[in-house]
């Protein structure tokens, strides 16, 4: 063991308190530590662990009962006991009157009263009763207590001194104490006494050289200012000891996940498009050759708006051409017969599928190359529970270019799973009203342990494309955001997406 | 998606081989159907173009072309059942099209009963869009004495005796007491005569599209069928009826023609007769990314139950099997050989398609002021765009206009929110148990009101914070609001304001030349309390566009 070492890591109140303890012996309670050292208890007891944590010195804990003065034994310490005062003047004057006797020892009334309670028992006076008033006269047990202290007075003038530890009074005050803590001029208290010893290492310490510099608290302006700072000795922290934690302000969860996903998207020179939040039906579904009387645009599946009542529709040569695709296909294409109609294509609806966004890009950006992609809030007529929420987001992308194939799409599909850290994907076919060929992919989460359906993907349908004058490729991907968030988060309940409970954001770790 | 559930037992006899379980959920996933095995049922997930694989006798068609046993168009040898239906003219503004059609050799067992049970609801789900575009019938033909007349009647023009109902009912009475009336009741209550399905001895068949008659039903003795699809769109009501048929086809059982008349043309139902589609090879391979010989395809394309008619260079004629509604354009087949081929079995590649990310630039904006409130300390919270007037408006002390939901789920969510600061509010009360301070803050889209814009409505993205607790007032989130705006690099004002949502004299306005960005002040004690909040809370909101 490093002596110096151990020197180094003391306080300055440590080294002050294993010091003194020397002073006193090498053993002494914390209380007379803490008088002779001039510092309060507690102080002394926090060094005090901290030296015996290191073993320089050990603490025990000892109870033991005090017996400590009241304020009227004090008051009789000074001016002695009642019976003592009227004894004295009782021998100065023979035989008198109690009246007298106590107008002369200059008692009141309730000491005259504990006087005669007192001279009585202890048979120092006889009392006498002459015409109509009683008459005191000394005895000759009286007479040799006036050289004598009794043994309570003993006691008292003991305890005016200092409080005793009752177990360090000898055998026959027992019976005085009993009478001065019945007579309530005593008290026992139960206490509790700190004992601190050096041990053999403590001893050791102190056999070399301890340097006691006054230590600084806090670095402050003054001390640096000043210069002080470099006699200053700094107390040492416990640098170990648990504090209360703090947060940082944190983006929600969910954001985290979004902004994961979109600088995977960017870092594959994906471009970001913006959806609106109201779509007409006429880019929300009839753009997207979802037939007009297709079961996903029912009244049960998305929501629909009764203000704005309409929205306005793209140009009429558009509309035409999306209206004919619709009725009698493209060349080459049957189209789903049935007869368009406009007004359905203008009432607003709630983006159901961020789609809706693509494809509007599309229609402006015809030409070659295109890749974009949208992260955006799209809406289900859905009640909300642990598994379904009526707005949740979705993610979605585009890559327009010619000679595209259905294997390139697998492979964004791959190369996407593969920046989110998962090893494994699989493909089978899907279907999608407005992709064909379409396929969906089954990742792999090793955290869950399974396979789950994430991403849907597919090359956009002729009918979509040709009405927006497009006659490349276009593969086309979505993403199941909100499985893909709560995998990531670890969370069960779907609704957890949307929770802002303070103290669970701040317990979440960022992802 | 449409799910049915069937009986590996019975897909198996109906395969004619027996294939491992696992294997067989394996190969059905490969054929884009989901499928999930427990015990004997097996369920399945088909997609919505499929209706022909709503039946197992339908999977296992399929499945015997993918595995192999049976390959090629499929052969029914369709005969005159000599039945005729004549449809009279007033179906034609009530219920206009019927399909009818005979079967033979039936043989009953529970399996069938439960998979011809399954696949008309089934069918009437989805592509009979809950009866309102087809609906089917299946009688015991026994029952029945030929010509069968499609006519109408007057709401109380007949009693029968409906499908499991002890007692003779009118029309009307029908869709307000039986089951399916009041089920399906809908479809015609409004109309002035029902459709009607009666024999030339006048036994009452159905009741379309709502219920059967007692007279003619189905038993386990049953030897012939009779089956029509009535509806509102031919092309639904033949391809209803040749799924249906063609189904039972694979059962073993004998298909046979009716003759509907219809006062001005006649058919002849089912129409079995493949359609035909050219498929070029080079448009296959450059869209799967393969390179097959048109040999190859063909192999696969009868594996996936097409005919091949003929191969001449490079284009294919295929005959597509009658069922198969699904068929609109070439890319349809090319995804059947793409299946047929095995996604399994196709590699991925990736291309270079050369582009530069980049960010929307409101989401530059937002992630900027994002890093600007969380640095602050505060903290992102979360919350729905759909809310109602009485969080948006009543408790914010405010009178407002927003976009409103036509079919809202419920009534908690009506109107799409034009402000996120109700929304923080709420994200507030939400944590009125936990120990004060907090500083939350949301970015977010808005929606406002806008005859100008295409849609009616404009989003609009924007920032609120609000802070509650101690030491945390006016002052403060002022202070956090001008930190943001000095960072976002906007010049601003700050005037007085009056605003029922906050304290008078607490309330300030943002500007930017003449344009508003936004508000800050404490919030009034009634909004307070409204939210069941017991602190003083302050906030600002401010528009990023």
């Amino acid at each position: 063991m490093d002596l110096r070492a151990i020197i180094e890591g003391l306080s300055f109140q440590e080294k002050k308190v294993l010091i003194t303890l020397q002073e006193l012996g090498g053993g002494a309670g914390a209380t007379d530590l803490a008088r002779r050292i001039s510092l309060n208890q507690s102080t002394v007891m926090r060094a005090a662990l901290g030296l015996s944590e290191r073993g320089l010195v050990e603490t025990q804990e000892r109870k033991f009962s005090k017996a400590i003065l009241l304020l009227e034994g004090q008051e009789y310490a000074r001016d002695r006991l009642p019976e003592r005062r009227m004894l004295v003047t009782l021998a100065g004057c023979g035989s008198e009157s109690i009246e007298e006797i106590a107008a002369r020892a200059t008692l009141n009334e309730e000491q005259k009263r504990i006087a005669l309670t007192w001279l009585k028992r202890r048979g120092w006076a006889e009392f006498l009763k002459r015409e109509g008033k009683t008459f005191l006269t000394l005895t000759r047990r009286g007479d040799a207590a006036l050289s004598r202290k009794t043994a309570d007075e003993v006691l008292i003038e003991l305890l005016a001194v200092e409080e005793r530890n009752v177990d360090g009074l000898s055998v026959d005050t027992k019976e005085p104490l009993r009478i001065l803590v019945g007579r309530g001029l005593v008290k026992i208290d139960e206490e509790t006494r700190r004992e601190l010893e050096l041990t053999p290492l403590g001893k050791q310490v102190l056999e070399q050289e301890i340097e006691l510099v006054e230590e600084v608290s806090e670095l402050t302006h003054e001390l640096l200012t000043s210069g002080r700072w470099h006699k200053a000795k700094f107390r040492r922290y416990d640098v170990v000891a648990p504090g209360t934690p703090i947060y940082p302000g944190k983006v929600h969860p969910q954001q985290q996940v979004i902004d994961e996903l979109r600088e995977i998207l960017l870092e594959m020179g994906f471009v970001e498009i913006r959806g609106k939040i109201v779509e007409s039906e006429f880019w929300n579904f009839d753009a997207l050759f979802q037939a007009q009387n297709h079961p996903a645009r029912e009244i049960h599946d998305s929501l629909s708006l009764s203000r704005p009542e309409q929205t306005k529709l793209p140009s009429t040569a558009l509309v035409r051409r999306v209206a004919t695709a619709h009725e009698r296909g493209i060349p080459g294409s049957t189209g789903w017969g049935y007869k368009f109609n406009v007004d359905i294509s203008r009432r607003p609806v709630l983006c159901s599928q961020t789609t809706a966004a693509t494809v509007r890009y599309l229609a402006s950006h015809p030409e070659p190359p295109a890749k974009v992609f949208c992260i955006g809030r799209t809406y289900r007529h859905e009640k909300i529970d642990y598994k379904h929420l009526a707005e949740f987001y979705q993610a979605e992308g585009i890559v327009m270019d010619p000679d595209l194939t259905l294997r390139d799409m697998l492979g964004y599909l791959k190369q996407i799973v593969i920046k989110l850290g998962l090893p494994k994907i699989r493909f089978r076919p899907g279907y999608f009203p407005y992709t064909e060929p379409s396929v969906e992919a089954d990742v792999y989460f090793p955290e869950k342990r399974e396979w789950l359906e994430v991403l849907g993907a597919g090359m956009f349908r002729p009918e979509l494309l040709r009405p927006l004058n497009i006659h490349h490729p276009v593969l086309a991907w979505g993403i199941g955001f909100s499985r893909l968030a709560m995998i990531r988060l670890g969370i069960d309940d779907i609704r957890d997406l949307y929770r802002n409970d303070v103290e669970w954001l701040r317990s979440r770790r960022m992802v | 998606m449409p799910s049915i559930t069937v009986s590996y037992h019975d897909l198996c006899r109906l395969l004619g081989k027996r294939v491992e379980q696992k294997k067989l959920c394996n190969h059905l996933s490969m054929m884009g159907i989901e499928a999930e095995a427990a015990g004997d049922e097996i369920k399945l997930e088909v997609s919505h173009n499929r209706p022909d694989l709503l039946s197992p006798e339908g999977v296992a068609r399929a499945l015997r072309g993918f595995l192999g046993i049976e390959v090629g168009l499929p052969s029914y040898g369709l005969r005159a059942s000599g039945v005729t239906v004549e449809a009279d003219r007033s179906v034609k503004s009530i219920r206009p099209y019927i399909a009818a059609g005979v079967v033979t050799g039936v043989r009953l067992t529970n399996d069938v009963v439960t998979a011809l049970m399954q696949v008309q609801e089934k069918l009437h789900a989805s592509l009979c869009r809950n009866r309102q575009r087809g609906s089917i019938g299946v009688y015991d033909l026994d029952t029945i004495t030929p010509p069968i007349r499609y006519t109408t009647t007057l709401p109380d023009g007949i009693r029968f005796v409906p499908l499991d109902f002890g007692r003779e009912l009118t029309s009307a009475q029908i869709l307000h007491e039986h089951p399916k009336g009041i089920e399906y009741g809908a479809i015609i209550q409004n109309l002035p005569r029902y459709p009607l399905l009666i024999d030339s001895r006048g036994v009452v068949l159905s009741m379309p599209p709502i219920v059967n008659s007692e007279d003619t039903r189905v038993t386990e003795n049953t030897k012939e069928f009779f089956i029509d699809v009535t509806g509102q769109e031919e092309r639904v009501v033949n391809q209803v009826l040749t799924i249906l048929m063609t189904g039972l086809a694979e059962r073993g059982f004998k298909l046979k023609s009716v003759v509907v008349k219809y006062p001005s043309k006649r058919i002849r139902a089912p129409d079995l007769t493949p359609q035909k589609w050219r498929l070029s090879a080079h448009n296959a391979n450059k869209t799967i990314g393969l390179k097959l010989m048109p040999g190859e395809i063909a192999k696969i394309a009868k594996k996936m139950r097409y005919g091949v008619a003929k191969t001449r260079g490079d284009v294919l004629t295929l005959l597509a099997p009658p069922y198969r509604t699904d068929i609109m354009h070439e890319v349809d087949l090319i995804e059947d050989i793409a299946i047929g081929y095995g996604y399994d079995r196709l590699e991925p590649t990736l291309p270079k398609v050369l582009t530069t990310g980049k960010r929307a630039p409101i989401e530059k904006i937002s992630d900027k002021t994002r890093r600007v409130l969380t640095g602050l300390g505060f903290m992102e919270a979360m919350t729905y765009t759909l809310t109602n007037p009485r969080v948006s408006f009543e408790l914010m002390r405010k009178k407002g206009e927003a976009a409103e939901i036509a079919n809202p789920v419920s009534e908690e969510y009506t109107i799409i929110r034009n402000s996120l600061l109700p929304s923080l509010l709420s994200a507030l009360r939400e944590n009125r148990r936990n120990p004060l301070p907090h500083r939350i803050f949301e970015v977010g889209d808005v929606v406002v009101l806008d005859e100008k814009a295409e849609t009616g409505t404009r989003n609009v993205r924007r920032a609120a914070a609000a802070v509650i607790g101690d030491n945390l007032g006016f002052t403060y989130i002022k202070a956090a609001a001008e930190a943001l705006l000095r960072e976002l690099g906007v010049a601003w004002e700050v005037h007085t304001a009056r605003h029922p949502s906050f304290l008078d004299g607490r309330a300030a306005e943002l500007t930017a030349g003449d344009k508003r960005l936004g508000v800050v002040g404490e919030i009034h004690p009634e909004v307070i309390l409204g939210f069941e909040l017991e602190h003083p809370v302050a906030v600002f909101e401010i528009d990023l566009e």
